[in-house]
């Protein structure tokens, strides 16, 4: 079990950073507290006792959320659900509701915040993929002698590694900012051991963006979880679709492509042949839902993999 | 460690008190204000025993801080129905949505979230809302039909009179679907697990286990333990009075670890504190010294010659073999035109009972020793528990608790007797309620089994010999393993003739999670092997499947394998019924697959791919709410 | 295509009671005050919705309903025995009990009234509360049968034990009756593999089973919906794990378990072949549902796309890894 001498909930960054200096060094942050608390049990972590827990979900900067001028941006203690439930993040990340409904629960993506789960930095992690395809960077925040200082870093720049991330101790993560992607088809592919609840053994977010034919593409972007460390983008497919012309074998071609950072080391014969054809699926999934024309693919090819 | 203020509107109450910072919003409701209704089956968010609303979302209440609860207003299971229940309580109890219930309270407040959110939500838009609540009684099938139920009720497309009860005019009442009458108790919450009780002046108790599979105890000193603030007693095996022994065939057994632990998650002492935080730091303060001992892990290693040996009783480590034998399998093989031979293998599985293990005990005004757990066998735990405690059998008393959940899993006796030890040694009551983590880690699985099984049959598709030979891993002590080896070489060569059969099952034990009583017990392992038999053998032979078990199957008058005449038998009924309702269609198991045309009929449901709230389902109602 | 669909079938068989030894349950009635009935028997409810099946049977056995009826359960030192709960064995072995003990009762009301009525007790006809002489006119209320019983000095109590007739296994040859009354059942499965993840989902289960005759064939039912999903946990994600005795699997985040979005529809057929030795014809259905279940399941993969997991659980990775041997080897067939 999870125990604390204090459970502190500051309502502005300057109550947090305070709370933060006094008790450097025996404070932990807490958002949704949907991971810390099972972390603290019984095969994983045991009884674990954190003397000052700093609760940030009351910020209200945490918890704002906007779309404008062709970026999103959204507090780091949003609720996973909104991703599912706010129309307007939802056309902006055309792949976000796909993920948020593959994400836990109902009940747990009310409590679970986006930044929570990327500071996890699980290689599971679900809602990395789609980020990393929207090319999102993190917002951190500090207060150095009295300043409040704030860097904006590439998302992945700021996972570092499997529960390793570029979050300093005197840090916040404020928020989340990325393209808006309107018009693009998103899709989200996850498998595990079941349809519910699941941690992903691979998933793969996609974005594509047609030309005004519908028959070629403007834009692709995908992004691996589940298979390495840390989730992917994988730039040498994007590259290689990017402009081309849709066709059934450039897409086999692209799927084909050789994908050496599936490292992880258990089920990795499963991973790769997963990985091969959730690109297909995800690939033609984000391509119907952008509205590519009926006939651009052989049906055959569809229906092997869709 | 200052105390946290809370004031919240709990099921429309002003509550203000205060709690302890690292409360989760779970303990708060169940311990401070006794809302039992709320349910803990995992305490990690995986199960959805204990969802509340908090300010109008359904949460999981065992993933939130108290903290988080300052200023909201939580409503419980216990705010639905106050008067009469509500339409979702009224159709769960309508449809038979309710088994053992601890999944309940959980299930309709998931439920009544979801027709919230969509009050035309179609089955499949349901199912993913209720996807964070597990049940492991019902199947969730009369759960998502009840929920079916009332929300046409709630959206109007149906009269609240569909909720009402039948009435059966005649007096026949076997044969008719009467509602289940402990079901009111359950929709709303009300009834009362081990878990949710308790007694004045209670002591809560946690367990020390061993973290070795195979040690002896060199040394276990209980003293500062003992001597802490708040602790009232800390036992160990010294403390038992009497025989110290249990289980279901053997009493292999001990109360709590005796000289050795033969298994990760044994109890080795047991801790009666004021409160639960405490009694688990005392259980910090135990000092054991293993001496570690070879283990083994697999029955192959068990039963290799001068393998580590577990109890001094079995050297060979074979807790039971039961043989059955018919006629003479080497000449039922050369009498067959065609023998199959293949291996099986089933894993251990949990019962994973949404309860998890929880039980009181106290010595009554006239010195009767009472523990009230879910105990599936309350009989003969009475007479282990008078062994062990020395005591005339009607100085013992043993209530079962309702039992969320058992599946044969709460057959054991394995925490009632630290339980009467303590409330004897205190003179108060105590209280143990396990954690799932606890739960799983200490009580018995399924038997893990390989089978190796040969069948001989001639070209018409009769069963002409059978050899079979099934290892199981009983794990560190013997509690229902020979029972489960005796049903397993019974039933597990199927409810065929077969004039020739040579049949073996052993269980094994090892330094494993003990394996115990499951639900369809031997049964299931065996006959998974016999029945994926003869679908090999059907293809290799050219026959439908149902034929094959016709020809073979046993009839009125046709001796079991154990020599019995049977007075009735259905088979071939049931045979007829499911080939006419499954609309079978006929022809031998060759992988026919997506040739075949009787697939996707209206027995089945769709495929699931989840986001029907993405992509709307077609003729969702939607509109008709705005 | 990515998915594809199969069936399969399997059957089995199953005892009821106790395994190889007497099995014995006993139970208590009283006809009391008001026109109830109170039952008194040994174990309680674990979720197959005894309590209800008792009920029911003391109420058509008495002839009250089943809302008049208190089941006073589950305590050693104020019920008498009714053995344990498990094995299949409640409907059939305290179902029977209380049946008996219930006709008990109910003759001691009926030897009353039959003296005041002055009729032959055959001809008292009881049900839903009403005492009644059957083709007369002579009729009462159940609670006022129960105050002209305790005005004649009787309180109509009755008791019943309900046994078995069976024997152990000779230890050679393992002959033996292990039980009076076996049930058989079948069940075939639909199923549907994706062979881009190898996930089976298990689209519809139909399942026929033998109970002898149904108390409450909803509860019949649930009980068979319960296993098949139970059996499909097992067959298709449900593995407990140990690494050196330590689990790997210590909760059920990695534990995993069925939910809703994982279960087929299961379209249950009842069969009702009364057993003829106990007073009732009733049998059991909690464990037997189970039994078909997994290999059905599994035959269905084979049907659907050829290949056979004899291993437990058929997850994901296992079946594309049968898949990808399958592909293999006709791969070396194609080269010879």
């Amino acid at each position: 079990m999870l125990t604390c001498d204090e459970y502190l909930t500051p309502t502005s960054l300057d109550e947090a950073f305070a709370a933060m200096a006094a008790h450097r060094g025996r404070h932990r942050l807490i958002a949704g507290g949907t991971d810390i608390l099972p972390w603290a049990r019984e095969g994983r972590a045991g009884d674990v006792d954190v003397p000052v827990l700093i609760d940030i979900t009351r910020i209200s900067e945490l918890t704002e959320r906007k779309v404008a001028a062709g970026r999103v941006r959204v507090g780091a203690a949003t609720p996973i659900q909104r991703f599912l439930d706010d129309k307007a993040i939802a056309t902006a990340m055309p792949c976000m509701p796909r993920c948020a409904i593959w994400f836990a629960d109902d009940q747990i993506r009310e409590q679970a915040t986006i930044g929570g789960n990327l500071a996890n930095a699980s290689p599971a992690a679900d809602g990395v993929p789609p980020l990393l395809a929207h090319a999102a960077g993190v917002e951190l925040a500090s207060k150095r002698d009295g300043r409040l200082m704030r860097r904006l870093l590439p998302l992945n720049k700021f996972i570092l590694g499997s529960g390793k991330t570029a979050l300093a101790d005197d840090e916040i993560m404020i928020a989340i900012e990325c393209d808006a992607l309107p018009g693009y088809g998103g899709s989200f592919e996850k498998v595990g051991h079941r349809r519910s609840l699941v941690i992903s053994v691979v998933c793969l977010a996609g974005l594509v963006k047609l030309d005004a034919s519908r028959r070629r593409f403007e834009d692709v972007r995908l992004a691996l979880g589940g298979v390495c460390p840390v989730p992917q983008r994988l730039t040498e497919v994007e590259n290689f679709l990017r402009g081309a012309a849709i066709d059934s074998g450039r897409l086999e071609r692209a799927a084909a492509m050789p994908l050496d950072f599936v490292q992880s080391r258990t089920r990795r014969e499963y991973r790769r042949e997963v990985v091969h054809g959730f690109v297909m699926r995800g690939l033609i999934n984000a391509l119907r839902r952008a509205g590519a024309d009926a006939d651009v693919l052989k049906p055959e090819l569809e229906a092997a993999y869709a | 460690m200052p105390d946290l203020r809370i004031d919240a509107i709990i099921n429309g109450r002003k509550v203000s008190r205060t709690a302890k910072p690292w409360q989760r919003l779970i303990d708060f409701l169940r311990e401070d204000l006794h809302l039992t209704g709320t349910k803990e089956g995992c305490g990690a968010g995986e199960c959805g025993t204990c969802s509340v609303f908090v300010d109008g979302v359904l949460v999981k209440s065992c993933l939130m801080p108290v903290a988080k609860a300052q200023g909201a207003r939580i409503d419980t299971v216990e705010s639905l129905g106050r008067n009469e229940l509500s339409v979702l309580q009224k159709a769960f109890h309508k449809a038979g949505a309710s088994q053992c219930g601890y999944c309940i309270p959980g299930m309709v407040m998931a439920a009544t979230s979801a027709l919230r959110a969509n009050p035309f939500a179609d089955r499949e838009e349901i199912k993913e809302r209720l996807g964070g609540n597990v049940c492991r009684c019902t199947g969730y099938q009369k759960i998502v039909d009840a929920v079916e139920l009332a929300r046409d009720v709630v959206n109007g497309r149906i009269s609240a009179t569909a909720l009402e009860e039948e009435e059966t005019a005649d007096g026949r009442f076997i044969g008719a679907n009467v509602r289940r009458l402990d079901a009111p108790s359950k929709v709303s919450g009300a009834l009362k697990y081990a878990g949710d009780m308790v007694m004045a002046n209670m002591l809560h108790v946690q367990v020390l286990r061993s973290p070795h599979a195979h040690a002896r105890i060199v040394s276990l000193d209980i003293s500062e333990a003992a001597a802490m603030d708040g602790v009232e007693a800390v036992i160990t095996s010294e403390d038992v009075p009497g025989v110290d022994g249990f289980g279901v065939f053997v009493h292999d057994q001990p109360v709590m670890a005796r000289g050795k632990v033969r298994y990760v998650g044994e109890a080795v002492a047991a801790v009666a504190a004021e409160d639960v935080v405490t009694a688990r730091r005392a259980l910090a303060k135990i000092k054991v010294v293993y001496e570690p001992l070879p283990a083994v892990f697999s029955v192959e290693e068990a039963l290799r010659p001068g393998a580590p040996v577990l109890h001094d009783y079995a050297p060979d480590n074979v807790t039971k073999h039961i043989p059955v034998r018919v006629g003479d399998v080497a000449r039922g093989f050369a009498e067959s035109d065609l023998i199959v031979e293949q291996v099986y293998e089933t894993q251990a599985v949990e019962h994973a009972y949404l309860e998890p293990e929880a039980g009181l005990a106290h010595v009554d005004a006239d010195g009767v020793v009472t523990i009230q757990s879910p105990s599936q066998n309350i009989t003969h735990h009475r007479h282990m528990l008078a062994r062990i405690l020395a005591l005339p059998i009607n100085k013992v008393r043993m209530i079962m608790s309702p039992v969320g959940g058992g599946f044969g899993g709460k057959e054991d006796m394995i925490y009632q007797g630290m339980l009467a030890i303590l409330a004897i040694k205190t003179r108060r009551p105590v209280r143990l309620v396990f954690t799932r983590e606890e739960s799983i880690a200490s009580t018995a699985k399924r038997h893990p089994s390989k089978t190796t099984l040969k069948m001989g049959l001639t070209l018409d598709g009769r069963i002409r010999a059978v050899e079979f030979n099934m290892v199981c891993d009983g794990g560190a002590y013997g509690l229902s393993t020979e029972g489960v080896m005796r049903k397993a070489a019974i039933l597990g060569a199927g409810p065929y003739n077969i004039p020739n059969l040579k049949m073996d099952t052993y269980g094994i034990y090892t330094n494993n999670t003990p394996s115990g009583a499951f639900r369809s017990f031997g049964a299931l392992q065996a006959q998974f092997a016999t029945e994926s038999h003869l679908d090999i053998c059907a293809e290799r032979l050219g026959i439908d499947p149902f034929e094959i078990r016709r020809i073979n199957a046993m009839r009125p008058g046709s001796k079991t394998h154990t020599k019995q005449p049977l007075k009735s038998a259905s088979l071939l009924a049931a045979l007829k019924a499911v080939a006419q309702a499954s609309g079978w269609e006929k022809g031998p198991p060759t992988s026919r697959g997506e040739a075949r045309r009787d697939l996707g009929g209206p027995g089945n449901r769709p495929s699931c791919t989840l986001g029907s709230r993405i992509d709307g389902a077609p003729g969702q109602a939607r509109d008709e709410v705005a | 295509m990515a998915r594809k669909r199969g069936r399969g079938m399997a059957a089995g068989w199953y005892g009821i009671a106790r395994t190889a030894t007497v099995d014995r349950a006993g139970a208590w009635a009283e006809i009391d005050d008001g026109g109830t009935v109170k039952i008194m028997t040994g174990v309680t409810e674990i979720g197959e919705g005894i309590l209800t099946v008792l009920a029911q049977i003391a109420a058509e056995e008495i002839g009250v309903t089943p809302q008049d009826v208190t089941i006073g359960d589950n305590d050693t030192a104020r019920v008498p025995e009714a053995a344990h709960a498990g094995a299949t064995r409640m409907t059939y072995m305290i179902g029977n009990a209380v049946a008996l003990a219930s006709r008990d009762a109910r003759e001691r009301l009926v030897a009353v009234l039959a003296a005041h009525w002055e009729v032959a007790a055959d001809n008292i006809v009881t049900a839903n509360g009403i005492a009644r002489v059957e083709g007369a006119n002579q009729h009462m209320s159940m609670a006022e049968a129960v105050h002209l019983c305790k005005s004649r000095g009787v309180v109509p109590v009755g008791s019943a034990s309900f046994g078995t007739d069976t024997t152990g296994l000779d230890p050679v040859d393992g002959s033996g009756r292990p039980w009076q009354a076996y049930v058989f059942g079948c069940q075939v499965a639909e199923v549907e593999v994706d062979t881009v993840t190898g996930e089976v989902q298990v689209l519809g289960v139909w399942a026929a089973h033998d109970v002898g005759r149904a108390v409450n064939p909803k509860g019949v039912e649930g009980q068979i919906e319960g296993a098949v999903v139970q059996a499909l946990g097992q067959a298709l994600m449900e593995d407990y794990k140990l690494d050196g005795g330590h689990t790997t699997t210590p909760g059920f985040a990695k534990y995993i378990l069925p939910t809703a979005l994982d279960v087929p529809q299961v379209n249950s057929v009842i069969i009702e072949d009364p057993d003829p030795i106990g007073p009732l014809g009733v049998k059991g259905i909690g464990e037997p549902a189970m039994v078909p279940t997994i290999p059905a399941v599994m035959n269905a993969i084979y049907d659907a796309v050829g290949v056979r997991i004899t291993s437990l659980p058929a997850t994901p990775e296992k079946i594309l890894e049968a898949l990808r041997a399958k592909t293999n080897a006709k791969a070396s067939v194609a080269a010879e």
